[in-house]
């Protein structure tokens, strides 16, 4: 559809690329670990380098296409997003008592993951077209948050808090980032926070149990709380240099059931260590502070937009699933991007990095001014 | 492109630069965010490393999980057809045995066993990572069992496990209804619900499928800390399994047991069925499968040769068994007759063998033919030409009607798997099928159940319970009750009505009459059930295979096997007040007396067992 462009070439955000390729490199070393045995047919590990394959054709056409394509198809692309949750809630499958997955016979579908990327395209479209110089009041503020609660609503309702509450993040993030006045900010913080106890009625009991045994593990050692100290005993086995690759203890006891999905990094921090952990995470991290350069880089206000509400979202999944694996928060069924097992997941995201490598190469096109000098 | 671009390139570059500022505190926030990680890394690993390393290695939960015992299956009565029986496995876990050779040389004097073949054993798992636990000796006796159980604290890594498996007290008594369990599969153990473990059992078919959440409760899971050298420390917590529930069926353990012994040289089916409730009494398949070779997962070999059997034991032929149903159709020809008004009771029709339509001869079954005859000695003597006439006069059309509303031409619904619907033809259904049109020749074969029509053995019962029973079309049923563990009916029975006859209640009267009268007039056809005990209902059946001119002239048993006709034997008890009515189909059995009576009258006989007269001897003797 579009001549080659030479200059997108020159503008190819290598940096991320390469750090993208080490963090997909480190984490199909650690599912080998994971789940090499035990399985029948096809393990995870292959599986998952069949999902990377999908994942950098998905990739590379979203980067072959010009990004500010979705500021026109923004409200195309939510209306789609809530008729596949709305078909998620009627047709979907149920996996361990939430309904997650419309089966269209040839894939198996989770809108919910879909739904993270709707809502950034959706929010940096709407943050795009108003002015973001001089903060957004009380009144400014319904709209976005009208076009949030929808989604969240229909997937709370699965129930499936964790990708929920990630919207809310999102959403959050984004739109302090466009900022907010400050004293609507005070206001809004005093009007939510009588709300906490209501909505801890709502909760299902063992959402409820989840939140209390993260304070007191120990007092549940072998419901809710198990998950957690089983983790944090992984980790902490781990001590400066881990146990050496395959050689994990804890890891392949059966101790951590999700060790290959939510849990995967808890078998990379036992097995190799404080140091392999923060080699890990440096490389993690940057990825993400590359994303933010990526905003930092961009020519227009709906790719800052969009770089920076990407970021987020592949940084509020990370810091959720790392904080959680750490004993740091509850239990929330929140895979690390990028790292964890997971089809819908690692499609999602890869898929965000497509967005932030296409925001990146098309810097130059300014308004066609700056290729003429 | 260009208009695209143009509203967003009406930036303000300095509301731009003002964003971009902003990135500058994200990536503060980023790095803020990125040190609690690493500090709580620090705090986990180097702070407090030492402790948990000690936790994960000395202080080692093991999870075990405990299969609930799988529910039983009894017959209507509550005689118990299927219990458990437990095997006992001896396994290793290597990472708990510091000195396996030793352990095992003593473990071999207690199994009395080479230890080579426990070295063996070993060495086929030794890829395996060292904590799964490697299968040494299977099925274990009660003596050994107690031998090793008592020794247990010499042979640190060893465990027995148990692993309940099904016991089929009478052999294959209803496989088809039963089906079987086999190990989980990964498509089964990704979509599963509710723990199920690798290795695990479920149901594979049959009832030990379709009730399998039921039959197999909810297992319990056992925490025990087992120290460095692998002997188990205390148990943290037990949680109980949750026993299965029990199925109750409304099979008759007897009837059903009859029925497969009377079928049990060839291939067929046979049904029995409460004709006021739906409830299926017996529902045989011949020949059965053979339950004991799926116990612990069947070979590949045992399935082949099942698959390859030319009397198809995998089949269930009552319900997914389709057969032209031959002169049982008659019924249905009868009824829309006389509902439609095309013949009443004594509507006289001339049979002199023959029926001849568009230039050609249309057989009766008599060569010389009936005379003249009506409707009750045209339904006992079978009697093809009364039948093209009244067929040909109502028009495939009402036919197909009729036969719909007596559930030929539709599953029945009864639940079991991939139950056939039969075919009843009509004008559309061949546009449809063949994409040609109806010829009026073949309204003839259809009044008599051969052409297209098709049935399955389940069809023809229900049929013949709808037509005595005064038109109710209930659903055939094989749960009398599901039990809790603690004996008390979670679910139980209720019939479920399907359905009504079209036609009037007079005409069904004068079918059951015709059908009274097959059996207890002279010439009737399916006198060999004849009894003085009860007043028994019939109609026989042949459903045409081939139509070859060359066996034409052969006598019967010359004819080779898989071209004879299937028999047919439907009939129904006591005739003034029915309870049950009993379908037999027998494969290539030639003739409905002959071939599917006999059976029909053992189960009867087993039926009426102890009724009052239970002295008076069935008039013909068994062969």
């Amino acid at each position: 559809m579009l001549h080659f462009d030479r200059r997108l070439l020159r503008h190819f955000d290598w940096a991320l690329v390469v750090t993208l390729l080490t963090v997909v490199g480190i984490s199909l070393m650690n599912l080998y670990s994971a789940s090499h045995v035990g399985y029948f047919g096809t393990p995870p590990y292959i599986k998952q380098i069949y999902y990377y394959l999908v994942g950098c054709g998905i990739m590379l056409a979203i980067i072959s296409a010009d990004y500010r394509f979705l500021l026109r198809v923004n409200y195309l692309i939510y209306g789609v997003i809530i008729v596949l949750l709305i078909a998620a809630m009627l047709f979907g499958k149920t996996t361990m008592g939430a309904q997650r997955w419309i089966n269209f016979g040839f894939i198996k579908l989770q809108p919910s993951e879909l739904a993270k990327l709707a809502m950034v395209i959706t929010l940096a479209s709407y943050y795009c077209r108003k002015d973001t110089g001089k903060g957004f009041g009380l009144l400014d503020l319904i709209p976005p948050a009208g076009l949030l609660l929808l989604p969240v609503l229909l997937i709370a309702k699965q129930p499936d808090l964790g990708t929920a509450l990630m919207l809310v993040f999102v959403f959050v993030s984004m739109t302090l980032f466009a900022k907010v006045r400050i004293w609507t900010l005070i206001l809004l913080i005093m009007l939510v926070l009588p709300l906490a106890p209501l909505g801890w009625k709502h909760l299902k009991p063992y959402q409820r149990q989840r939140i209390e045994t993260l304070f007191a593990p120990e007092n549940d050692p072998l419901g809710a709380g198990y998950h957690i100290m089983q983790s944090k005993i992984a980790v902490g086995s781990g001590q400066t240099f881990g146990k050496g690759y395959l050689a994990g203890t804890q890891v392949h006891l059966d101790f951590l059931p999700e060790r290959h999905t939510d849990f995967a990094f808890s078998v990379l921090a036992e097995e190799w260590g404080f140091a392999g952990a923060i080699f890990f995470l440096a490389w993690y991290f940057f990825l993400v502070f590359l994303g933010l350069n990526v905003a930092g880089a961009a020519r227009d206000k709906f790719g800052v937009f969009l770089a920076f509400g990407v970021t987020s979202l592949l940084f509020w999944q990370a810091f959720v699933n790392l904080a959680m694996v750490l004993g740091l928060l509850p239990v929330v069924g929140m895979p690390l991007p990028l790292f964890s097992y997971g089809g819908s997941s690692l499609l999602t995201n890869l898929a965000g990095i497509g967005i932030l490598l296409s925001v990146r190469m098309r810097r130059f096109s300014r308004g066609g001014r700056e290729n003429k000098g | 492109m260009r208009q695209v671009i143009s509203r967003a390139d009406q930036i303000n570059e300095a509301e731009l630069l003002i964003l971009k500022r902003r990135l500058r505190l994200a990536s503060v926030l980023l790095l803020f965010f990125a040190s609690i990680l690493v500090i709580r890394l620090w705090y986990l690993q180097i702070l407090n490393g030492d402790e948990y390393f000690k936790l994960s290695e000395n202080n080692r939960t093991r999870l075990h999980w405990l299969n609930a015992p799988r529910g039983m299956i009894s017959d209507r009565q509550g005689r118990p057809l299927i219990a458990n029986r437990p095997y006992f496995n001896v396994t290793l876990a290597r990472e708990d045995a510091p000195n396996p050779e030793d352990l095992l040389n003593r473990l071999a004097t207690i199994l009395g066993v080479d230890v080579n073949e426990l070295l063996d054993r070993i060495r086929e798992g030794e890829d395996y990572p060292r904590y799964v636990p490697i299968l040494l000796k299977e099925d274990i006796d009660w003596k050994t069992l107690v031998a090793i159980e008592n020794h247990l604290y010499d042979l640190p890594g060893i465990r027995i496990d148990v692993l309940p498996s099904r016991e089929y007290l009478y052999e294959n008594l209803g496989s088809h209804l039963f089906g079987y369990l086999g190990r989980i599969n990964e498509k089964e153990l990704s979509e599963s619900e509710g723990g199920y473990q690798r290795n695990d059992q479920l149901g594979k078919l049959g009832l030990e499928r379709i009730y399998e959440k039921q039959l197999r409760g909810e297992p319990g899971r056992r925490y025990i800390e087992v120290d460095a050298q692998g002997f188990e420390q205390h148990e943290v917590s037990v949680q109980q399994p949750l026993p299965g529930s029990d199925l109750r069926l409304t099979i008759d353990r007897d009837l059903q047991d009859v029925a497969e012994d009377a079928l049990d040289k060839g291939a067929g089916a046979a049904v029995v069925m409460e004709v006021a409730t739906g409830r299926i009494l017996a529902l045989a398949s011949s020949p059965p499968l053979e339950l004991n070779k799926f116990v612990g997962g069947i070979s590949t070999q045992n399935w082949n040769e099942m698959q390859k059997n030319e009397l198809k034991p995998l089949t269930n032929k009552a319900t997914q068994g389709q057969y032209p149903p031959g002169s049982t159709f008659k019924m249905v020809v009868a009824l829309a007759g006389l509902s439609e008004g095309v013949i009443n009771n004594d509507t006289p029709f001339f049979c002199n063998g023959a029926m001849a339509f568009k230039g050609r001869d249309y057989h009766c079954w008599k060569k010389h033919g009936h005379g003249t005859v009506s409707l009750e000695r045209a339904l006992a003597e079978s009697c093809d030409v009364f039948f093209y006439s009244v067929g040909m006069k109502v028009g495939v059309e009402k036919l197909a009607q009729y036969a719909k509303s007596l559930g030929l031409g539709a599953p029945s619904g009864i639940l079991l798997e991939n139950e056939k619907g039969g075919v009843v033809p009509n004008v559309e259904w061949k546009k449809r099928r063949f994409g040609q049109p109806w010829h009026e020749g073949e309204t003839m074969s259809v009044s008599i159940g051969q052409g297209y029509d098709l049935a399955t053995p389940l069809q023809i019962c229900q049929m013949t319970s709808t037509l005595v029973n005064g038109g109710t079309r209930y659903r055939p049923q094989l749960i009398e009750a599901v039990m809790d563990a603690d004996g008390k009916v979670a679910k139980g029975f209720e019939p479920i009505v399907d359905g009504h006859a079209l036609g009037t209640a007079k005409s069904l009267a004068l079918i059951r009459a015709g059908m009274v009268a097959a059996v207890n007039s002279p010439h009737g056809t399916a006198s060999i059930v004849k009894s003085k005990k009860y007043l028994v209902g019939a109609k026989t059946g042949t459903a045409q295979v081939v139509k070859v001119e060359q066996y034409k002239h052969l006598k019967e048993k010359d004819i080779p096997y898989k071209y004879r006709d299937h028999a047919w034997f439907t009939c129904f008890a006591p005739a003034d007040k029915p309870e049950i009515a009993i379908t037999v189909l027998v494969e290539h059995g030639l003739h409905g007396a002959t071939g599917a009576g006999p059976v029909a009258r053992k189960l009867l006989k087993e039926y009426f067992k102890d009724s009052p007269d239970a002295k008076e001897e069935v008039l013909i003797e068994d062969e």
